[in-house]
């Protein structure tokens, strides 16, 4: 066996902003089909995390994928070999349809594409990369919508689908379920779970303990840019330097 | 030794018009994240106005004439000067700036780049093409230290500037209101809590900043007299000496200009030497701030601050091209019609015309699709020119062949232009573009040895014995050339078409609208740069290319930066996110249909520039979609309507005839393999 099995593993990451340390050594392992949570109150270092692991800002410490190391590579790169990512915010292409914003991840342009462009024959499976990609986050037939037309829940499910056209190995989703309400918040940690079960590991970040806790494998907690816990979902309930570090009040009353 | 420091001493000359220059963009940066492009052009005014006024007692107004019945004094003439600076300050930031102050960056550039073909077209109406010697009111002799002579000229003329460099520095220090200014500039609501309206804030800077510039280029005409070409582009370096000044210290500022005047100063002692290579003689006055500008970049390249550059460039939408084959037959048999029909006057209006829409076409790719600002197209289109002389004339590269190196030639510049943009984006890049553009003028085109002043002749074009030049015997406006361009068009028509509906096109709209995204969707935003340059500046190489043809031999006028500028002003005004703005573009160019009607109907003159130049202002600030989609808007209402009342079709809008409008649901169908 491989010392680094497929997946996404990540060994002492450290990022350094200026004097301040937003990750310090955070090491985590997320394995093909599983879903991975990472939690920890505002500001612990969630995002700065999936900025390191997808090349966003630059960090010590290594990262690799499906037993590749990857730290090092640049953001496209990772993108193209299959770790993808969504943003919080959003960051689709606003004056771009949302089939076309689906289509740029799956085919990303570069000089092989100019020739085709040029000189080759026009292709037509277009359609299904996107629909398949929009079925998977319950967002069929909004192909033809600007993106920025959407709502932002919807935004983030397009975020999410453009995550996983082309080829995705293994799914960062940074809060994506911010801005559903609580019934959609219900119907999108199923679609996790579905596209989990296709193959890509998922490491989902988010503030909704509900969801996180409901549909996670594993779960870590992080807190000033260090991991405090990692283990099952029921675990991180009770454990009290979570509870302690995560809020200040017992996890139950958050749940309830 | 001693020649150094005199060397020096003079080249403090020059330094202290860039000191009057950099303070001024400083102020107006500061005051309302804009980089006026048109500074130079803006302190020129003031200073032709006095110059003028010293020279015959005339005093030029943008329209009529008052005469004094003597020349008056220097103090007089310059307070005239001063007061038409402070009126031009006014007048530039209610009518020009104050608009597009939360407009884009491109808007703002382009604003400010109208104004600035607007002031230059107008100084030439009034002040005439040539250079006004201005007789000098600064004290000549020399001040003689240890063994060294040193000029009094130049040192006065640092020193005014320098206190008035103090005195912008002191206002943004120590006053209210330029506190403020500083204040605004990080966070522009903290300014308006503070009590203070953004606005007056801007106002004062522009009018400051425009009084201290025009007091540097009264000063400067004293040593070169004024010319309105000259002095436009004199900003250029001062551009280069703000972002060293990293958009912030007027001191920086102040430091720069002067070691670049001095530096400037001394190169042209040293390439006066007999080993310095003939062939590096020419414009190095204008590549020494290039240098610089990519030196300063590729060093602090990120950490310049970012106001008014973090935002996107916010574009219209583009709809992308959709070949019709129908329409597109249309479009090409009217075109071809009208060549045969036409006189040859309007011929080669036309001919021009076509040429000058492709130029507009690699600006729709470069700006239009990836979002980036390019001034440097006409250089990409002169390169192409010049090369394809060498190549048809000393190597009798056969025709159809040569366009083709000579346009990869263009593209490869293109990408090496397009290496800053790796790091800088929105103004910055604008600036070394520009920088780019104007140091290949000087260097390249204006260059003797490598161009030489006898002329650059080009070789017939011919093919299968068919000759496709633009003249034989008395007929100056040959069929074959027209239809030879018509041709090459429709070519490089397809060629964007297939382009911008493929994975490039839909990759540089990424890049344009996010570039942060375009990487975490897998995109190399690097490579699509430099692939949007290369295919922009292989466009313009074409266009380039033929002009050369259209005019048997080059000419560096053909390709320079105001001529590039002038077309980019056109390229905006049809419309630059579409092929039928540049269409319209084309129509409207110099040189092109539409100017050559205006020129047979009426004497226009010079004021085809200041009405280029016009327009530009007015449709960066109220229609930024261009000519061409406010047309198609038009064209989509009535076509609402018209369904609607189940009527006739609307007609066909000739301008964006083969780019038919389509819904974005229509799109990504691909109706048909072009």
């Amino acid at each position: 066996m491989s010392e680094h099995p497929a997946g996404l593993r990540t060994e002492q990451l450290t990022v350094r902003y200026g004097g301040v340390v937003a990750n310090s050594d955070v090491s985590l392992t997320v394995e093909p089909g599983q879903v991975v949570g990472l939690i920890g109150p505002n500001g612990a270092g969630k995002t700065t995390f999936v900025d390191a692991v997808t090349g966003f800002t630059g960090s010590e410490g290594h990262v690799w994928l499906n037993g590749r190391r990857i730290d090092g590579l640049a953001p496209h790169r990772r993108r193209q070999i299959g770790l993808t990512r969504t943003w919080q915010s959003g960051e689709l292409f606003g004056n771009l349809t949302v089939a076309e914003n689906i289509l740029v991840a799956a085919r990303p342009g570069g000089v092989a594409a100019l020739g085709r462009d040029v000189f080759g024959r026009r292709r037509s499976r277009n359609d299904q990369v996107v629909e398949r990609a929009l079925t998977a986050v319950g967002l069929e037939g909004v192909g033809r919508a600007l993106a920025r037309d959407l709502t932002l829940g919807q935004q983030k499910l397009v975020g999410v689908a453009r995550a996983l056209a082309g080829t995705c190995e293994l799914l960062l989703l940074d809060e994506p379920a911010a801005g559903l309400d609580s019934h959609e918040s219900l119907e999108f940690a199923g679609r996790v779970r579905a596209i989990a079960e296709q193959g890509p590991g998922i490491l989902l970040i988010d503030h909704d303990m509900s969801l996180v806790l409901g549909v996670c494998d594993v779960v870590y907690v992080l807190e000033f840019g260090k991991l405090i816990f990692t283990g099952p979902p029921d675990a991180a309930r009770t454990d009290p330097a979570v509870v302690a570090a995560y809020l200040g009040v017992p996890m139950e009353s958050v749940d309830a | 030794m001693t020649t150094l420091i005199e060397f020096a001493a003079l080249g403090l000359g020059l330094g202290a018009v860039y000191v009057g220059l950099s303070t001024g963009l400083l102020l107006v940066y500061r005051a309302t994240g804009i980089i006026n492009f048109a500074q130079g052009a803006m302190a020129m005014w003031g200073a032709y106005v006095f110059a003028q006024l010293q020279k015959d007692g005339s005093l030029v107004l943008p329209v009529g004439t008052l005469y004094f019945p003597e020349p008056p004094g220097v103090a007089v003439s310059l307070l005239i000067g001063l007061v038409n600076a402070f009126l031009l300050g006014v007048l530039a930031h209610y009518l020009v700036f104050r608009p597009v102050r939360r407009a884009p960056a491109l808007a703002q550039v382009v604003v400010s780049i109208g104004l600035m073909v607007s002031l230059q077209a107008l100084a030439v109406i009034r002040f005439g093409p040539n250079s006004v010697k201005v007789d000098s009111f600064l004290p000549d002799g020399t001040i003689t230290v240890g063994s060294v002579e040193l000029p009094q000229r130049e040192l006065t003329m640092a020193a005014i500037m320098v206190v008035l460099a103090a005195i912008a520095w002191a206002y943004l220090r120590f006053t209210h209101s330029g506190r403020a200014t500083r204040a605004a500039a990080e966070n522009e609501r903290g300014a308006v809590l503070m009590g203070f309206s953004a606005d007056r804030l801007a106002l004062i800077a522009l009018v400051m900043g425009t009084l201290i510039s025009t007091v540097s280029v009264v000063l400067g005409g004293v040593l070169t007299g004024l010319s309105p070409t000259n002095y436009t582009l004199l900003v250029v370096p001062a551009l280069a000496v703000v972002l060293v000044a990293r958009l912030e210290s007027i001191w920086l500022g102040v430091a720069g200009s002067l070691v670049l005047g001095i530096f400037q100063s001394e190169l042209s002692l040293l390439s006066t030497r007999s080993w310095w290579p003939t062939w590096a003689q020419s414009g190095l006055d204008q590549v020494l701030p290039f240098l610089v500008v990519m030196v300063i970049l590729f060093a602090f390249g990120k950490r310049l601050p970012a106001r008014g550059t973090l935002q996107a460039v916010r574009l219209p939408d583009v709809v992308l091209p959709r070949f019709v084959p129908w329409k597109a037959l249309a479009l090409v048999l009217v075109a071809g019609v009208a060549l045969v029909v036409l006189s040859p006057t309007y011929r080669f209006g036309l001919t021009t015309s076509l040429i000058v829409a492709m130029l507009a076409l690699s600006y729709v790719v470069i700006t239009g699709y990836l979002g980036q600002i390019s001034l440097a197209q006409s250089a990409f289109a002169g390169a192409a020119g010049f090369t394809l002389s060498k190549l048809t004339t000393a190597w009798n590269v056969p025709f159809p062949l040569a366009i083709l190196v000579c346009s990869l030639v263009a593209a490869a510049l293109g990408m090496l232009v397009a290496l800053p943009a790796f790091r800088i984006r929105g103004v910055q890049l604008a600036i070394v573009t520009i920088a780019a553009a104007l140091a290949i003028e000087r260097f390249v085109f204006d260059n003797y040895s490598l161009t030489p002043a006898t002329g650059n002749p080009i070789g017939r074009p011919t093919l299968f014995g068919i000759d496709f030049a633009v003249r034989s015997g008395r007929d100056l406006s040959r069929l074959g050339f027209s239809f030879m361009v018509l041709a090459v068009l429709v070519l490089v028509v397809l060629l964007f078409v297939r382009v911008a509906r493929g994975d490039t096109g839909r990759a540089f709209l990424a890049v344009r609208a996010n570039e942060r995204a375009a990487a975490s969707a897998g995109i190399d935003v690097r490579r699509t740069k430099l692939i949007g340059f290369g295919l922009s500046a292989f466009i313009a190489g074409i266009a380039g290319c033929l002009i050369g043809y259209s005019q048997g031999q080059l000419s560096a006028e053909s390709f320079s930066v105001v001529v590039g500028l002038t077309i980019l002003a056109v390229a905006y005004l049809g419309g630059i996110t579409s092929f039928g703005g540049a269409l319209v573009a084309g129509l409207l160019g110099p040189l092109g249909l539409v100017y050559t009607a205006l020129h047979q109907w009426f004497d226009l003159g010079d004021a085809y520039a200041l009405i280029t130049g016009l327009g530009l202002i007015l449709t960066a600030i109220l229609n930024p979609s261009g000519i061409a989609g406010e047309t198609r808007h038009q064209v989509e209402w009535l076509t609402g309507k018209l369904r609607r009342t189940r009527s006739l079709p609307a007609p066909r809008e000739p301008a964006d005839a083969a780019v038919a409008p389509s819904a974005p649901a229509e799109t990504r169908r691909m109706t048909t393999g072009v």
